[in-house]
């Protein structure tokens, strides 16, 4: 290498380490005129029709992997489920594998996006979640919970897209504001204020589980951003006397009914309370009888209409069941290979907003994954949080696959950059 | 720290907190849910999702010594609904209203049953097989019309006592769930019950089967059998004559009878009478039936449920009513199926006289030439203690006490023996335990204290067996003990069990407990008690041709039972024959008889006699008669028809009879009393020898209330032959009853038979 070329190289440094870290206070530079040579150039790279190189191909591979496990996992779980309930046994199965083809190819257009664009929308797309969480609310409901924005069978849960405008919000307000995430303005406040606005009309649906993956997505993004540790020990405290205030109004009693059997799911109770705690038992009778080599792909026995909704929120009890103990690790181990790749997409990415975009949507899985299995082992309420490519759900599906679509077009960008 | 840093450094940390923490968390739960507490969660799914049916095992059969069969478990069947199938309500009316026809049950009620949420509903058990054909027919209907499986048939068994009432107190019988309540079902349950058959199979959670080879079956095992030392003839016997003396001696509080074999202690027959009929156990007496459908107000002062001033509502003494009638209902049905024989305590009266001499000869306090002196009654202290004859029995020696069945003498040999030595006998003889016999429901004793000790007074009723209490069948034990050369055994009911292949589980030998009194002891009061029946108080009791000994008791009742202000008495008579090599001993017992007589050796006496009459010649014992005996024994009349006339008169008269011919034929035609019917020795047989004579007839006189020699006098003088049952042979035998009555025309040589007793003996 040449001192010309040490120079060249040393001023690219300097230089994109300027940009880098100004990156988020510069925002506002892609609607402005007068953009600079360097951000022109990055936009061409990024068109919508360009067909690149540098798509993360190991992440890609796990995602096709989880799913392709996932979805099989899934349809040992539901067969006698959907052949008693619908008479075919295949339904659950047909239906994921279309909305799983689409989500790939959803996964695959947005990976070609230049995720930047979502740093433009982000306050739009967090008010569209909001529009969304207020429509559900207009929507009658028989059961008088409101989640779902749809005709008939296709629909959509509302707090899907929150999730994502919420991360989105932060990662942009981080990026744009990092020099002054110390503040209690900058930092705190806007944080503070999207969780409440979000957890009051989660509150209204009622979607606690909702809730709580909110909190700790906010207070994730807010850590990353640079916030003072000490005002996420306020918000505990805040959150401590919010959650008592609501315990006191009895708003929470819809959870208190779910939570009433929590841990007690393998004590002997009466007729009332077998209602509350049969999926969580059933589910430990499951996750128990796996043992640690497992009965054997499709051979489960709590399947057959012994465990409730095995398609659902607890397919993993099926799978440790019917895989065992060998079985649940290694899918754990591919979730975690998974998280991990996310995470070193998202720290290669050039700018801030991409970094933290990309972290927390990646951390939004590992937490999904980590609830799921603490709710399905009676650690955590039964309160209704799926498992990333296994549960059957579309809408989730699909927002779940967009989702990695962004994070694979962060890594195209710091893959191209690279190259 | 600049801000990439600080975000690089807080991305470890999440990183940190996201695998490490929440993912292990996360893997060591479930690492503890699938190694540790693996097995248990695994038990505890695969109990929920294994279906386990349940196949009923047949009862074991119960036989008589003999083989014959006193309780059997047929095939029935269960109709059991499955609730959850019926798609619409058409179809639960249209199966209740077959089924409430078919089963003859109340249509709301089976309505009621369709309409339940679940897969199992007993419709109604132990259906037979002609309901169970129609309701085959019905399910084959159902089948065509596409309505869905609704009604399932399940095997069932159902008890059958083809007996009836034979022996009812000892075999027992069996609830609705096919289980022992009572007796030797209640006893033996646990043999008789078998193990039912198991068919397991993996099954989803709304019962149906899952794809699996989840499958297994365990064999029913059926019931063991049982063969009860119960001889099903000699119990016919003793229930025929118990109930006989029950009407006789219109007695108010039913009889027992117990007869044992001595050896080895197994119970031959053993009868509570009246009982009740095992194949529906649940129904009281019409009697019973009728005095609790008559309770009314008045019933409600009288026993206490209501106070006289009481200001009750109609609907409070409906209500009393109501339950005094349930009360009156449960009571009469446990008085109903209670086994006196090991149930009831009484006083055992005179009867015990023969233990009390046991000790004292065992002892030898007395010696046969121990005079005792008896004035009607025994001075002691201020206390009179009266003897039933009060004209005193005179001097005797032990063997004419026994005979007299003399109060004071009894009393004197008591004291000979003293209150420590007489409390050890009591034990010894089994008295202050149960005998352990293997029936439910045994009673113990009841003596003056728990350790024995009982005052001068105690001592003295206690030795003619008053004033203290046993079992009849601890009674019987005591004497079978003397009668079994002073061995005491324990008695039993069940003498072997079977496998349902017929292969034996188990013999049940005798249990021997102890000598109680030496054998010379034990053979001079077979001696006593054998010339008590020939010629003492226990007469009545003695059985022509078989050395029988026994003992009267008459005693006195604490209670009155009927209610009639009256003295209520036990008469009972305790024996066994043949004296010099026992074989059977027997205890008959009448509580409360109210037909004017109530001493033993009148009421009781006569009943063991008649059955023993029967029961020993059953038991193939040699009858040795005496010669005043053998010309009152019957013998049993031969064929004579076809023969000449000559030739029939010679057999006739070979046989033991005299021959009378009437008719002008050469061959005999007819014969009175026809082939095979019993005559006593010397009787007349009437041959005719034409057609004409056979319409011969004579007038049946009057044979009631006459000596031996005269009855036979009379018998010859009418032309007909008398058979005699009963106390013959006493000299102051005096006939009864006569079979048919006097005036009845009949052919010449017609048997009739005549029984015979001596009046009333005071013992």
């Amino acid at each position: 290498m040449s001192t010309s070329d040490l120079r060249r190289e040393s001023d690219r440094r300097r230089y994109s380490s300027e940009r880098y870290a100004t990156a988020g206070a510069s925002s506002n530079r892609y609607r402005s005129s007068n953009a600079q040579p360097k951000s022109t150039k990055r936009k061409k790279q990024f068109s919508l029709l360009s067909i690149g190189k540098g798509l993360d191909v190991p992440f890609c591979m796990l995602i096709v992997l989880l799913l392709a496990i996932g979805i099989t996992m899934m349809f040992s779980a539901s067969y006698p489920v959907a052949l008693s309930e619908i008479g075919d046994s295949y339904y659950y199965l047909k239906r994921q594998l279309l909305f799983a083809i689409i989500g790939l190819v959803i996964m695959l257009a947005v990976s070609y996006v230049d995720y930047h664009y979502f740093h433009r929308f982000s306050a739009l797309i967090l008010g569209v979640s909001y529009f969304a969480l207020i429509l559900v609310l207009l929507i009658p409901s028989e059961t008088g919970i409101h989640r779902w924005i749809g005709i008939g069978d296709y629909g959509i849960q509302a707090s899907e897209i929150t999730k994502f405008a919420i991360i989105l919000f932060l990662a942009h307000w981080g990026s744009r504001y990092y020099d002054r995430m110390h503040t209690l303005k900058y930092g705190v406040m806007p944080g503070a204020t999207v969780f409440g606005t979000t957890a009051f009309l989660l509150l209204l649906e009622p979607h606690y589980s909702c809730i709580v993956i909110v909190a700790i997505l906010t207070v994730l993004m807010m850590f990353l951003s640079g916030i003072k540790v000490k005002w996420l020990a306020v918000a505990a405290v805040i959150l401590a006397v919010v959650v008592l205030i609501l315990w006191a109004t009895g708003l929470l009693s819809y959870a208190m009914d779910r939570m009433d059997g929590w841990g007690k799911a393998l004590e002997p109770v009466g007729e009332e309370q077998i209602q509350q705690t049969w999926q969580t038992r059933n589910s430990l009778y499951a996750i128990g009888s796996g043992g640690l080599f497992g009965l054997g792909l499709g051979q489960s026995r709590q399947k057959y209409l012994y465990l409730p909704e095995p398609q659902n929120d607890f397919v993993f009890a099926i799978v440790c069941e019917e895989l065992g103990l060998i079985g649940a690790i290694a899918i754990l181990l591919i979730f975690a290979l998974l998280v991990w790749r996310g995470i070193v997409i998202s720290l290669r990415a050039k700018d801030r907003f991409g970094k933290l975009l990309g972290i927390g949507l990646t951390s939004q899985i590992g937490i999904q994954v980590i609830l799921n299995i603490l709710v399905i082992t009676d650690w955590l309420p039964n309160t209704g949080i799926s498992l990333p490519f296994f549960s059957y759900g579309g809408s989730s599906l699909l927002m779940l696959l967009f989702q990695m679509g962004v994070i694979l077009s962060i890594s195209r960008s710091a893959n191209i950059e690279k190259a | 720290m600049g801000a990439n840093q600080r975000l690089r450094q807080r991305t470890v940390w999440l990183l940190i907190i996201i695998l490490v923490v929440g993912f292990g968390a996360v893997i060591s739960r479930l690492a503890f849910l699938q190694l540790v507490q693996g097995e248990d969660l695994q038990q505890r799914a695969v109990k929920q999702q294994l279906s386990d049916t349940s196949i009923s095992a047949k009862r074991g059969t119960i036989y008589d010594r003999n083989g014959k069969v006193l309780a059997q478990s047929a095939s029935v069947w269960q109709v059991v609904l499955s609730p959850i199938n019926f798609e619409e309500d058409s179809q639960r009316e249209y199966v209740a209203t077959q089924l409430s026809q078919i089963l003859s049950l109340d249509y709301e009620d089976v309505l009621e049953k369709t309409k339940e949420n679940s897969y199992y509903s007993v419709v109604k058990r132990k259906v037979e097989s002609n309901e169970r054909d129609q309701v085959l027919e019905l399910m084959n209907k159902l089948e065509d019309e596409d309505i869905p499986a609704v009604i399932a048939l399940l095997d069932d068994y159902k008890r059958y006592y083809p007996y009836s009432e034979l022996a009812s107190s000892v075999i027992g019988f069996t609830g609705s769930d096919d289980q022992g309540l009572s007796g030797v079902e209640y006893q033996y349950n646990d043999y008789l019950t078998g193990t039912p058959g198991r068919i397991i199979t993996a099954t989803d959670a709304v019962g149906g089967i899952m794809p699996f080879d989840y499958s297994q079956n365990v064999d029913t095992i059926d019931g063991n059998s049982l063969v009860l030392t119960i001889d099903e003839t000699i119990q016919s016997i003793i229930e025929k004559y118990m109930q006989k003396g029950i009407e006789d001696n219109d007695v108010y509080n039913r009889g027992v009878c117990i007869a044992m074999e001595i050896k080895t202690g197994e119970i031959l027959g053993m009868a509570t009478v009246e009982g009740y009929d095992p194949n529906d156990p649940f129904t009281i007496s019409k009697e019973d039936q009728k005095m609790i459908s008559s309770i009314n107000r008045e019933y409600l002062y009288e026993n206490g449920y209501l106070d006289e001033t009481s200001t009750a509502s109609g609907k409070e003494v409906d209500k009393l009513i109501d339950q005094a009638k349930s009360e009156a209902e449960s009571a009469a049905l446990s008085k109903m199926w209670r086994n006196k024989a090991i149930s009831d305590t009484y006083y055992p009266g005179s009867v015990f006289k023969m233990i009390t001499l046991s000790m004292a000869l065992e002892e030898n306090t007395v010696s046969p030439k121990t005079k005792f002196v008896c004035n009607g009654y025994f001075q002691l202290y201020n206390e009179k203690i009266g003897c039933h004859n009060t004209a005193g029995h005179g001097t005797q020696n032990y063997t004419k006490a026994l005979c007299n069945s003399c109060n004071p003498a009894f009393i004197e040999i008591g004291q000979s023996v003293g209150e420590e030595k007489f409390w050890e006998y009591y034990q010894a003889f089994g008295f202050s335990e149960k005998t352990g016999i293997d029936l439910p429901g045994e009673s113990d004793d009841l003596f003056f204290s728990e350790d024995g000790t009982m005052g001068p007074v105690d001592l003295a009723v206690a030795s003619f067996g008053q004033n203290f209490s046993v079992t009849p069948i601890q009674m019987i034990t005591a004497a079978s003990a003397i009668a079994n050369g002073g061995k005491l055994v324990q008695p039993h009911v069940v003498k072997q069990i079977l496998a349902a292949d017929g292969s034996v589980v188990k013999n049940i030998s005798t249990d021997y407990k102890r000598q109680v009194i030496s054998e010379e002891v034990a053979k001079e009061m077979c001696a006593v008690l054998e010339e008590n029946a020939i010629n003492g108080s226990g007469k009545n009791g003695y059985v022509a041709g078989y050395r029988v000994a026994g003992k009267t008791g008459t005693s006195e009742k604490l209670t009155d039972s009927n209610g009639d202000f009256v003295q209520d008495y036990i008469a009972s008579y305790c024996g066994f024959a043949p004296a010099d090599n026992p074989e059977i001993a027997m205890l008959v017992f009448f509580d409360t008889p109210l037909g004017g007589n109530y001493y033993g050796s009148a009421v009781a006496a006569p009943v063991f006699a008649n059955i023993m009459s029967e029961v020993l010649p059953y038991l193939e014992l040699e009858a040795r008669y005496t010669d005043e005996e053998a010309a009152n024994v019957d013998t049993t009349a031969g064929s004579y028809t076809g023969l000449s006339v000559s030739e029939a008169e010679k057999i006739v008269n070979s046989d033991g009879f005299d021959a009378t011919i009437k008719g002008e034929g050469t061959t005999v035609v007819a014969q009175i009393p026809a082939a095979g019917s019993k005559i006593p020795t010397g009787g007349t047989v009437v041959l005719y020898t034409d057609d004409t004579s056979i319409n011969e007839k004579v007038t049946v006189p009057n044979f009631v209330g006459f000596s031996l020699s005269d009855v036979n006098y009379i018998a010859s003088y009418y032309g007909v032959n008398v058979s005699l049952t009963g106390t013959v042979n006493s000299s102051d035998s005096v006939s009864v009853t006569q079979d048919v009555a006097e005036g009845t025309l009949v052919s010449p040589g017609t048997v009739i038979t005549v029984s015979f007793s001596t009046s009333g003996i005071n013992d």
